[in-house]
């Protein structure tokens, strides 16, 4: 039985979908509604003094969007730009932002049983940030609080103020 | 219309007093609009005191523009107005059904008055004495005891002066005039009259009958007399050159005919006036041109319309152009003059536009490498797209950009009536009215600016004796300024009178339970006015002194991402700055490269460039280093440094100096080369980051890069420290 079909059987069933990205090998999903659009990276205009993680701005249809590299952010050891590198445009409270990410994998319908909370881990990712752990047959799925990862202060893409 | 093509023109320099009046027209007309409704839905019974006071405020708003512009026989009826009105908002009169009438009778007979205004006063005036007789009777309370039913039917009087004031302002004083130019050495000559009535809004419109031959015929249909236009036209040919002949005065179905080029389609009347060779509209059917434009007589209401229209190198195309655009114009004044839209429909198309610009450039960029014989009519429908993008692009920006004089052009008047009332002299100067800003933002200073103006009137600026006893001229001066500076607009109001008294203040301060100190620098003192209910004012005035105000200025320029700086010299005058984020005022830049970097620095605060060799710096101390300018010192600010741009191993280096001048320093910055110059629209980068150190903002390159606005201001305090 594929993703999709499971999705609609259980739609009404508390289900919350979620985009899920690969950065390396690890896979994450991010609640679908705040996503916006997804394209493909073009190299950014750089930022003077920025963190290494925010590559910089684009021009998303006349607005300026910051770009966060999330596998410069979580440290992973490749961090290529090719043609198959993709950028998730992010609509969070009225903030556009966009994070790179390895590839976009699917979206998938997660049933409140099938999240588990995730054990205390020393992480780059702050513990605040994560949701959960989503079980899926043997995969594992990091569930992330997109929103407050990205106005976190370490983020830099907010004032500290 | 006029105010649409100002706009467009992107510059104040050829302004001219009519732009106001039809400012002003259109404010009337959304006042007496206004009024209508309120005056409909009043309820007799249960007057409301907040829709009684929003009539009033109509009444008030058209009495006021209609005195300030000199229209007398309109400020007079809307004054009777005012009176009733302000009798029923303070209840001492009941509002009657007699009363709604006579003020519905008298706003049409305004609005017929304003449009014969607007038709440059040609034509018979409605009578308006009866109306201003019996708003006086009711004002006087003579008919205060008429029963509060609405009848159903007015009295015949009504009825009369309504069929009197209801007249087609449209046609009223346009006539129709057929105007040879004759025995020209070149009859080229006589082609800059038809450019005339094209540049010149609201002359009227003019089509070409003989187009060839020594003479050249026109049929112009105007509301200028004969001799205006003999002096407009003597310009380019003699006045004997010139016969002007009358012809019967104009209907709307013609102009609209004309409009739609449909030829045998001509009003009976018309074609059997005309003389025989006189083959009315035919003539412009050879041109073919009105038949690309079938839909100009309705777009054209749209106001935008017009702006839109690309300035065309084909001199024939003009006039097709202005034929089809000004009657329809014409016939939709007044009433349909503007539009308000939403500034968020604005934005979108301006990001919208953009995203065109840039798939245009791209598609000019890809054909380049195409073989110009093989794909001639691609690459001609490309040049067309790209002539076509650009000007839409400049008529969309110029949308929501307007220049600074609107809000200026409010000042001199206020401050003549506000100087007279005091007993005081001033001279008014006002620079920059040219400087664009953003409408938003024009609308939300205007008050702002207000206080500060009336504040410099009545506090700075001392009484003549005083002056004279202080050794100043007699006469005292407000200058207002506006300038882009360092990615902001600057507007400054300035006055040479008495300043501001640290001590005034600071004792003020401590009445008021401040938490102040001697040791304060002025600018901290100078800020403590801004404390709400802060007021240093000997005697309250009805102009300023309650306090109410300076606290009110910096509040609601706070919320615009502005600041207030305030300078001030005792005896000699102050100054105070209100700096605004360009949030979408479009600037020019110039565009220089550091490394693979492109950065946009304001040209405003760019003094001059050139070329340097290395030996020319000298450093100072910690390593700061230096360069002589002309006799001065100036510290030099590599960019490369400041925006650690990365050098991919390249050898270059930064050897071309950009003197820039920003809050009255000068520093000198070190890039790799200089681009170009263009106008950009200064986006703002907190709105989804945050604010970045020495850069203002960004915008959008030709090639759909984003590129960082330097901060010049920034830069320049940086080499302070």
């Amino acid at each position: 039985m594929t993703t999709l079909e499971k999705n609609s059987e259980v739609a009404s069933a508390g289900v919350r979908e979620y985009l899920t990205f690969r950065l390396d090998r690890e896979e994450y999903g991010i609640d679908i509604l705040k996503v916006q659009e997804i394209r493909g990276y073009e190299p950014p205009t750089r930022i003077a003094n920025a963190p290494p993680f925010i590559k910089g701005v684009v021009n998303l249809r006349g607005t300026i969007v910051p770009i966060v590299d999330m596998r410069l952010k979580f440290n992973c050891a490749n961090a290529n730009y090719d043609s198959f590198t993709v950028v998730i445009i992010l609509n969070l409270r009225q903030r556009i932002v966009g994070i790179v990410v390895d590839s976009v994998s699917d979206v998938m319908g997660l049933l409140p049983e099938q999240l588990r909370a995730a054990p205390e881990i020393d992480s780059v990712i702050d513990a605040e940030s994560v949701l959960g752990l989503g079980s899926l047959d043997d995969r594992m799925l990091i569930l992330l609080d997109i929103e407050k990862l990205m106005s976190g202060v370490d983020m830099g893409l907010v004032a500290d103020a | 219309m006029a105010e649409a093509h100002h706009e467009g023109g992107g510059s104040g320099a050829d302004f001219d007093l009519s732009q106001f009046y039809q400012i002003f027209f259109e404010e009337a007309g959304e006042n007496l609009d206004l009024m209508e409704q309120m005056l409909l839905g009043l309820n007799l019974e249960t007057a409301d005191d907040e829709v009684l006071n929003g009539i009033f405020r109509c009444a008030h708003s058209v009495k006021g523009g209609a005195a300030t512009f000199g229209f007398s026989d309109v400020a007079e009826l809307t004054h009777q107005m005012e009176s009733l009105l302000d009798k029923l908002r303070r209840h001492e009169l009941q509002p009657t059904a007699a009363m709604v009438d006579v003020l519905l009778e008298s706003a049409d007979a305004s609005r017929g008055l304003l449009a014969r205004h607007q038709a440059g006063g040609v034509g018979d005036a409605p009578p308006t004495g009866d109306l201003v007789q019996r708003i006086r009777v009711l004002a006087s309370g003579g008919m205060s005891a008429a029963p509060a039913v609405v009848k159903p039917v007015p009295a015949p009087v009504v009825v009369e002066v309504a069929v009197v004031v209801s007249p087609t302002p449209q046609v009223a004083g346009r006539r129709t005039l057929e105007i040879t130019i004759q025995k020209l050495e070149q009859p080229s000559q006589a082609d800059a009259i038809a450019e005339l009535f094209r540049d010149i809004p609201g002359l009227g419109d003019i089509k070409v009958i003989t187009a060839e031959g020594p003479d050249r015929r026109f049929e112009v249909l105007t509301t200028s007399t004969d001799d205006d236009l003999l002096d407009l036209f003597a310009f380019h040919v003699a006045r004997e050159h010139v016969v002007i002949i009358e012809k019967v005065a104009a209907t709307p179905t013609v102009t609209a005919d004309a409009a739609s080029a449909e030829a045998p389609v001509v009003s009976p009347a018309l074609a059997a006036l005309a003389p025989p060779k006189f083959e009315l509209h035919s003539t412009s059917d050879d041109f073919g041109f009105f038949d690309g434009a079938p839909g100009a007589p309705g777009t054209a209401v749209v106001p935008i319309t017009p702006s839109l229209h690309a300035p065309i190198e084909d001199p024939a195309a003009k006039s097709a152009r202005s034929n089809a655009k000004s009657p329809a114009a014409s016939n939709a004044a007044p009433e349909a003059a503007t539009i308000r839209v939403a500034i968020s429909k604005v934005d979108q198309l301006i990001n919208l536009v953009g995203e065109l610009v840039i798939t245009q450039a791209m598609l000019a960029q890809n054909s380049r490498a195409l073989d110009p014989a093989l794909y001639q009519q691609l690459l001609t429908g490309l040049t067309d797209l790209d002539r076509n993008t650009r000007d839409l692009q400049e008529s969309v920006m110029s949308i929501r950009m307007i220049p600074m004089s609107i809000v200026f052009s409010r000042f001199p008047r206020m401050l003549r009536d506000l100087a007279s009332k005091l007993g005081k002299k001033v001279d008014f100067v006002t620079q920059g009215e040219a400087t664009e800003l953003d409408k938003g933002l024009v609308e939300k200073i205007t008050d702002p600016l207000t206080h500060l103006v009336r504040n410099s009137c009545d506090h700075g600026i001392e009484m003549p004796e005083d002056r004279l006893r202080a050794g100043k001229a007699e006469t005292g001066t407000i200058t207002l300024s506006a300038a882009h500076q360092g990615g902001s607009i600057v507007i400054e109001v300035r006055d040479d009178g008495k300043g501001m008294s640290r001590e005034r203040i600071l004792t003020k301060a401590r009445e008021r339970g401040l938490d102040v100190s001697d040791q304060m620098t002025d600018a901290e003192v100078w800020q403590l006015i801004f404390a709400p209910g802060f007021s240093t004012a000997e005697v309250v005035t009805d102009v300023s002194g309650r306090g109410v105000g300076m606290d009110v200025v910096k509040r609601n320029i706070t919320s615009l991402n502005g600041t207030v700086e305030i300078e001030s010299t005792e005896g000699v005058g102050m100054k105070v700055s209100v700096r605004l984020p360009l949030t979408l005022a479009i600037m020019d830049g110039m565009s220089v490269g550091v490394g693979n970097e492109v950065y946009i620095l304001p040209l405003s605060s760019v003094v001059e460039s050139f070329q340097i060799k290395a030996d020319v710096v000298s450093t100072v101390g910690q390593g700061a280093q230096l360069v002589k300018v002309r006799d001065e010192y100036m510290p030099v600010i590599e960019l490369e440094k400041v925006f650690q741009v990365p050098r991919f191993g390249e050898e270059k280096t930064s050897d071309i100096m950009v003197v820039i001048e920003a809050d009255g320093s000068r520093v000198v910055l070190l890039v790799d080369e200089l681009l170009g110059q263009q106008q950009v629209v200064v986006k703002n980068l907190e709105s989804n980051y945050r604010k970045v150190p020495n850069i203002s903002g960004a915008t959008i390159l030709g090639d759909g890069k984003v590129a960082l606005i330097l901060d010049t201001g920034a830069l320049v305090r940086r080499s302070r420290h």
